[in-house]
């Protein structure tokens, strides 16, 4: 009797002892197994045509990055000379840029270089990961976004090519420009790559623009894709200004032409008909997507430019960073910006205790002006800077007009020489073209000195300054460089 | 470990109960020899006998002593064992004496227990009381220096800051150095759980007075058990049981005053008017520019006085304005007891606790019911439910990690803010900017102030971070046959963390978003079942065995969701619910991550003298590479007690060494704490371009993702002295770590997200000496004095890196690097550019670039060598390594001293070996518009003038190192500091019959002084919190606190 009532006991606590190691056991194989839940693996990412438009707006999401071309590329060019005075001495707003003190520590110079090839090797992944699913798309969709993805990687390369390699005016390009990377990375490996020079940098960006013009639509279907995705004369367009930073004038006029008529109005004889708006401030106001807007980065409240990168915040009243210089030789005080100009009277205000500064862009949170990129005013420009120098006389003067009497009817530019007419053009692009990113590329593309106003002195093409240095994360990873 | 203690004792009196009667009868009364009171529950044992009974509820017994039986044995836990002769007397009393040792006889190991005999790794024991009296938020913050070998820094003096915890050093780079915390069996997160500025430490939801001891793993042959999780050592937590006897009940009550120390001396309104003119006129003669027009006044001066309504000149001592004299309290009444089959503990706690920055503030409330019942005689249950809920509050302190350069960071508005501008309008209303602008009003001053007004941003904004929290446990242990135990054990640790913030829309971060408010909310479901098998054989007493299998699988999952809300419709709203015109979501996550493991240990020692045990453990982990998730770890240890040898028992020595034991250990432990669940996955992450849906390449994986390993090493002494009157420990170690699991920084030419990618790669090694002594050095009865000194040294060094060993920077609010990870230098070294002084002739800050060259700087002039000519900028790539940020030694020096009815600790910390990059230092010498310490007025201003700071130019942030980081703000970390002192007395037994048996009353102070030469605010410091790539910076942080503390402890 004892011996079977222990035993009784014995199974109770075996029974007892089974219940946990059962548990155990149902775990199932797969209880190690955890996947991202709301990312997607590369190995589904072009799943679907669907997904793989989504894709290339991933790149087009990518280069406008409040830290690249959403904000910060064009704020930087615009205060390192002399069209801004600063109000705030705080670095995060590049008080160190306008001061000409920033090195290559910059941690936002660093966030654009980084930006910036982010959002090469991203097109560098997705051009090779189409290739792959090309079968998954028509052929027509697949030349598209193949181009979309070259567009993008071409104004990538050229904006960071612009900042930091020599300018390519000054050598023919022969000087060290960037480490070119046109194979997809995604593993621990090629970290060392040397610096081509600044001409093959160029020579891919033009490759990439003229594939690009090849395969994409004449146009995207609506006024909003026309404006932030690119079609055939985004890619023109494009041309037009790395041409004329090469200094390859008749290379602009060349490419000009195809979208620029040949007597005012100046309009887009095919693909979407770009035309000056006859009111400058309908370019900067909602839904920002005129015929003048060649190809601008989209902002919404679900999708605003990020703490510090907006064009407003610096530039308006957002928190006013940098107001205009009102004095010699800050463009404000300029005589061919005239004080009944619809550029001073309806894109500038004054601020109380501070002094003048832009309305261009809206200085209220959550800050969703589009970011222009490309503005066929600046095609214009660069078309009559072309032909003033090698071209046209008279059609430069009718180009600059265009430009400058949509705003300023009255304006009599008088009898200009060739110089004259050029340097009315160049200062027409201060105008024009204020805190949309042109000033430094300007300047260093024409050889002139930075008349730093954060300096206090003119930065000559020789000075270190001229340029931005590599980042110190590039110099300490890249081997090669 | 009470639990086993209790369980041995429940089977001592299970034999007592079969004693046969036998002649003669003896009683008397046990007592308690501190107290007097009667101890219930008290063995009575007749020496050589197994007769034996148990005192009362009153403390007396009675007892037959079978005939020849001469000796009574009193034994009770946690009181010294006591030996009476009964000779011919037939009333024979007792007063125990507590045992204060007897915490430490025992310790836990993972997933058994070993008696301190028997263990040869290296572990450390704290108990409970010396943790539940002090003005703290969590128990970690009381540990500070209490164990060799455990360094714990407070960052600063935000209620609820994490603090660092560091066993042997530091000893992962990218992955976490924390240890792995285990509450009552289940390892919890300890990660921040805060979404804004309230920093939400979640050990601060344990109430420190519910924990019985703490128990430190340091080496791989304690630790290994823990396999994958132990490689930063383990932190068990034991909570309270209760004992055997009527219930008893205790309250411990504290109030608490804190304030800010050792805050840097700032310039008055007048020398801020004064300075910062004189530099505006030194920076004009260089640079007529350099202030345009519109911002220059009378004598081409910017700033002037303002003046109250009274026409007193203002001048605000604007630490005032933003930190207080807080007063915190603190309750926690305990109901235990149990009979010999069950035992219950029962606790209520509450703290309210207020920081000495204004606006932050700690409340936790918690309750807890541990239960531990037998069953059957083969079957004990027990469970412990804990819930908790903790409420953290903070303004933007910039004191959170990564934070330090927030520009509404009270600790730095309170700094730089200008002395020469007010508060308050004379109306009473907050003084700002009345353009739309987002700064203080600047009264006369012609520069504006960048920073904002700070008190609408303490009254107004709102951070907070509350977590309710259960943490319960159900363990049942069976004995299947003799020696044969099997316990089961599943835990639950279930917590909702709410995240709250509120942003005012007139003034500071929220003004620009016209009011911004973040909700955020996370669950976190982590479950624990555990399985072992244990078998204890003891063969003629000689062959002692004990071997374990086991199970162990976790799984954490932690759901995210929030939503961010701008542009108030109406300033009536001052919450998330309230009516915005902006929508976005935001903070929204899931994050899941399972471990799964096998292990087996086997304890084996023969007679007491050798000790042998090996453990060993099959680790799987989700993080990790599919191919790559297990691995296999263990260790062994071996151990001699040449104290129990008889050649030793037999020589004269052993009158004197009481205890002689060498041991030694070996083991491989893992590192799984990876940073991401899912670093081996290549990912795209969704977004919009506008509103348009948008996908982009976000990770880059690795799929070859293993194990980081270390390889540790402990050789120990263990030393008993005068009948172990003095102990003494001595430890060397050696942890090398291998297949570091790093952030491998990529060039950022290739694109990668983020610029890295995890791969094992690299090395490094800890390696150290630890001693700690134990002694008391007085005991007559009516005085005694114990005293415990620790001292731990050790040494860090990075042996290999990633990417041809690429250092790896680190990063202080985004901003700023002053620390580099490098081979052949500890990690996170401090790094900065050399100077070399100022120059006596011209006053410039002279710099010491890459080559060695020495270059002066002279704002809106430019470098130059030092004859004149021009030289390239010196930039932060001219930086150079430093020193070491990590202590090379620390400790503590512990003194209890007992006098009658009086009670005093004195606890000293140490530290030291280790440099420290003031960043504030930096700010507080910049000459832009903040406000400056008192240092500048030293700055240069004649030629021939010898001093540290260089000529005052408007404008400079270069040459005090604003710009970049300079070795001229690197300091020392060396001190000494009187971490606590407390004075208690007992009250003499004066409450008859009230119910109250014992109340003790005390008063505390907490960093009662500290000597050190560090110039910042406290060489404990940490404002990248736990952060291993960026130790030892402070940057823009509020300070350390003084706590002064009365409490009571009473006893019913």
């Amino acid at each position: 009797m004892f011996y079977i009532k222990t035993k009784k006991q014995y199974l109770i606590r075996l029974a007892l002892l089974a219940m946990p190691l059962a548990g155990l056991t149902s775990c199932e194989k797969d209880f190690l197994e955890a996947i991202p839940e709301t990312s997607i693996s590369d190995a589904n990412a072009f799943d679907t045509p669907d997904r793989i438009e989504t894709l290339v707006n991933g790149l087009y999401l990518s280069a406008k990055s409040g830290t690249f071309l959403g904000g910060r590329y064009q704020i930087y060019n615009d205060i390192r000379a002399e069209e801004f005075i600063n109000r705030s001495p705080n670095n995060v707003t590049g008080y160190d840029i306008w001061q000409h003190t920033s090195n290559s520590n910059n941690t936002y110079l660093s966030n654009m270089w980084t930006q910036g090839y982010l959002t090469i090797n991203r097109v560098n992944l997705f051009l090779d990961g189409l290739e792959k699913n090309k079968e998954k798309i028509d052929s027509e969709l697949y030349a598209q976004y193949q181009a979309e993805a070259k567009f993008i990687r071409a104004l990538s390369y050229f904006s960071l090519v612009q900042i930091f390699a020599t300018p390519y005016t000054q050598d023919n390009g022969a000087s060290p420009g960037l480490p070119l990377r046109l194979q997809p990375e995604t593993s621990s490996a090629n970290n060392g790559l040397a610096r081509s020079s600044v001409a093959k940098v160029y020579e891919q960006i033009l490759k990439d623009l003229n594939e690009a013009e090849a395969g994409l639509p004449d146009t995207q279907g609506s006024a909003l894709l026309n404006t932030t995705r690119a079609h055939k004369n985004s890619a023109i367009a494009l041309k037009t200004r790395v041409n004329l930073v090469k200094g390859d004038y008749a290379g602009v006029i060349t490419e000009g032409n195809k979208i620029v008529s040949a007597t005012a109005p100046f309009t887009a004889p095919t693909g979407v008909k770009h035309a000056l708006q006859a009111d400058i401030t309908s370019v900067f106001k909602a839904p920002y997507t005129t015929a003048e807007s060649i190809f601008s980065v989209p902002m919404a409240a679900t999708n605003a430019p990020g703490t510090q990168n907006q064009l407003g915040y610096y530039f308006n009243a957002g928190n006013l960073e940098y107001y205009l210089n009102p004095n010699e030789p800050g463009i404000y005080a300029d005589p061919q910006w005239a004080a009944e100009d619809d550029r001073k009277t309806k894109l500038t205000a004054n601020y109380d205790g501070i002094g003048r500064h832009l309305t261009k862009f809206s200085g209220v949170s959550p800050y969703t002006d589009f970011v222009p990129i490309i503005r066929y005013a600046e095609v214009l420009l660069n078309l009559a800077e072309a032909e003033a120098r090698v071209g046209d006389q008279g059609r430069s003067l009718a180009l600059l007009e265009a430009v400058h009497h949509r705003s300023d009817a009255d304006y009599d530019f008088g009898d200009l020489s060739q110089q004259e007419l050029i340097d009315a053009i160049l200062t027409e692009r201060r105008i024009e073209l204020i805190a949309e990113g042109f000033r430094a590329n300007d300047i260093v593309r024409t050889g002139q000195p930075i008349r730093s106003q954060g300096a206090g002195t003119d930065i000559a093409p020789t000075d270190p300054r001229y340029i931005f240095p590599i980042p110190v994360s590039e110099v300490n990873n890249n081997p090669d460089l | 470990m009470r639990k086993l203690l209790l369980m041995s004792f429940v089977m001592v009196l299970a034999l007592l109960q079969q004693a046969y009667a036998q002649s003669r009868t003896v009683t008397g009364t046990v007592t308690d020899q501190g107290t007097s009171q009667g101890l219930p529950g008290v063995a009575v044992i007749v020496k050589g006998t197994t007769v034996g009974t148990t005192t009362g509820a009153d403390g007396t017994y009675s007892i037959t002593v079978p005939e020849g039986g001469n000796t009574l044995v009193f034994r009770f836990i946690g009181y010294q064992n006591l030996e009476k002769t009964i000779g011919n007397a037939s009333v024979v009393n007792a007063a125990l004496a507590t045992d204060d040792k007897m915490l430490s006889e025992v310790i836990v190991t993972g997933y058994a227990t070993q008696t301190r005999e028997e263990f040869t790794g290296a572990a450390a024991t704290v108990g409970g009381d010396v943790i539940k009296d002090r003005p703290v938020q969590s128990f970690a913050q009381a540990l500070t220096g209490r164990a060799a070998g455990v360094n714990i820094v407070q960052p600063n003096g935000l209620l609820n800051n994490p603090p660092v915890i560091r066993i042997r050093g530091i000893n992962s780079i990218s992955l976490s150095s924390f240890p792995l915390v285990v509450v009552d069996g289940i390892p919890i997160s300890t990660d921040d759980a805060s979404a804004n500025s309230a920093t939400n430490n979640p050990l601060g939801d344990i109430n420190p007075s519910d924990i019985e001891s703490i128990d430190i793993l340091k080496d791989a042959a304690s630790s290994s058990i823990y396999g994958s999780r132990a490689a930063n050592g383990v932190l068990l937590i034991t909570t309270k049981r209760g004992k055997q006897g009527k219930a008893k009940v205790t309250y411990d009550g504290w109030v608490s005053s804190n304030s800010a120390v050792r805050l840097p001396e700032l310039l008055n309104a007048q020398q801020y008017i004064d300075h910062k003119n004189g530099a505006i006129a030194n920076a004009l003669k260089l640079n007529p520019k350099a202030v345009p027009a519109s911002q220059l006044g009378e004598g081409n001066k910017s700033f002037f006085p303002n003046y109250n309504a009274d026409g007193s000149m203002v001048d605000t001592d604007w630490y005032d304005e933003v930190y207080r004299t807080a007063l915190s309290h603190n309750h926690s009444l305990t109901v235990s007891g149990g009979t010999d089959k069950t035992s219950y503990y029962f606790s209520a706690g509450f703290t309210d606790q207020e920081g000495f920055l204004k606006a932050n503030d700690f409340e936790r409330r918690s309750g807890r019911f541990n239960l531990s019942h037998q069953a059957t005689d083969w079957m004990k249950l027990s469970a412990n439910v804990n819930y908790n809920n903790t409420l953290n509050n903070a303004p933007n302190s910039g004191s959170a990690p990564g934070a330090a350069f927030n520009s509404s960071g009270l600790g730095r508005i309170a700094v730089a803010m200008s002395p020469n501008l007010a508060p308050r309008r004379a109306d009473g209303s907050y003084n700002i900017n009345p353009e739309r602008n987002n700064t203080i009003d600047n009264g006369n001053n012609l520069i504006p102030t960048s920073w904002a007004n700070p008190l609408p941003l303490i009254d107004l904004d709102k951070n907070s971070s509350e977590t309710s929290r259960i943490i319960a446990n159900l363990a049942a242990d069976l004995t299947l046959a003799k020696g044969l135990t099997f316990r089961s054990s599943y835990s639950w640790d279930r917590g909702n963390t709410e995240n709250i913030q509120f942003w005012n829309p007139y003034q500071g971060d929220g003004w620009n978003y016209n009011g911004y408010a973040y909700n955020n909310n996370a669950k976190r479901n982590n479950w624990n079942l555990v399985n072992t098998l244990q078998f204890q054989k003891s063969i003629n007493d000689l062959h002692n065995f004990t071997v374990l299998v086991g199970s162990d699988v976790q799984k954490t999952r932690v759901e995210n969701w929030g939503a961010v809300r701008q542009d108030l419709s109406d300033p009536f709203f001052t919450q998330f619910q309230g009516q915005f015109g902006i929508n976005v979501a935001g903070g929204n996550g899931i994050t899941q991550r399972a471990y799964e493991a096998y292990l087996g240990s086997v304890n084996y020692n023969f007679g007491g003298r050798y000790f042998i045990s090996a453990n060993y453990r099959r680790d799987g982990n989700s993080a990790l590479a599919p191919e790559k998730r297990w691995g296999d770890f263990g260790g062994a240890s071996v151990g001699w007690t040449i104290s129990e040898e008889e050649f030793f028992k037999n020589s004269s020595v052993a009158d004197i060494v009481t205890n002689f034991r060498l041991k030694g250990s070996w083991g491989r432990v893992g590192n799984g704490n990876l940073p991401s669940a899912y670093g081996a996955y290549t990912t795209y992450g969704a977004g919009l371009y506008g509103e348009a849906s948008a996908l982009s390449f976000s990770q880059a994986g690795n799929n070859e993702l293993q194990w980081e390993t270390s390889n540790q090493t402990n050789i120990g002494l263990d030393l008993g002295v005068l009948n172990n009157r003095i102990s003494f420990e001595a430890n060397y170690y050696h942890n090398d770590i291998d297949n570091l699991i790093l952030y491998a920084p990529q060039a950022p030419s290739k694109g990668i997200p983020g610029n890295e990618i995890l791969i094992n790669v690299g090395s490094m090694y800890n390696k150290g000496f630890e001693f700690a002594i134990n002694a008391v050095p007085v005991d007559n009865g009516n005085f005694t004095w114990s005293t415990n000194l620790n001292l731990t040294l050790n040494k860090n060094e990075v042996t290999s890196l990633a990417n041809n060993n690429a250092p790896i920077i680190g990063s202080t609010g985004g901003l700023e690097s002053a620390n580099i990870t490098t081979v052949g230098e500890s990690v996170g070294s401090i790094y900065v550019v050399r100077t070399a002084g100022v120059n006596p002739d011209n006053g410039r800050r002279i710099f010491i670039n890459k080559a060695g060259e020495e270059v002066q700087y002279l704002h809106h002039s430019g470098w130059t060598y030092l004859d004149g000519r021009p030289a390239k900028a010196v930039s932060s790539a001219d930086a150079q390594v430093y020193g070491s940020s990590l202590p090379k030694w620390y400790g503590g020096f512990s003194n209890t001293l007992k006098y009658g009815n009086f009670d005093m600790n004195l606890m000293f910390t140490y530290s030291g070996g280790n440099y420290i990059y003031n960043g504030s230092q930096a700010g507080l010498r910049d000459q832009r518009v903040w406000n400056n310490s008192t240092d500048v007025l030293r700055a240069w201003t004649t030629p021939g003038q010898q001093t540290d700071i260089p000529l005052a130019v408007w404008g400079d942030n270069v040459s005090n190192g604003s710009s970049f980081p300079i070795d001229a703000n690197v300091q020392k970390g060396d001190f000494l500091r009187l971490q606590t002192a407390t004075l208690g007395y007992r009250l003499p037994n004066l409450f008859g019959n009230s119910g109250i048996s014992s109340v003790r009353v005390y008063a505390q102070v907490d960093n009662a002084f500290l000597i050190t030469k560090y110039k910042g605010v406290d060489p404990e410091i940490s404002t990248n919190g736990n952060s291993n790539t960026a130790p030892g910076v402070e940057r823009n942080t509020i300070p350390q606190g003084r706590a002064f503390t009365f409490g009571v402890n009473v006893g019913f």
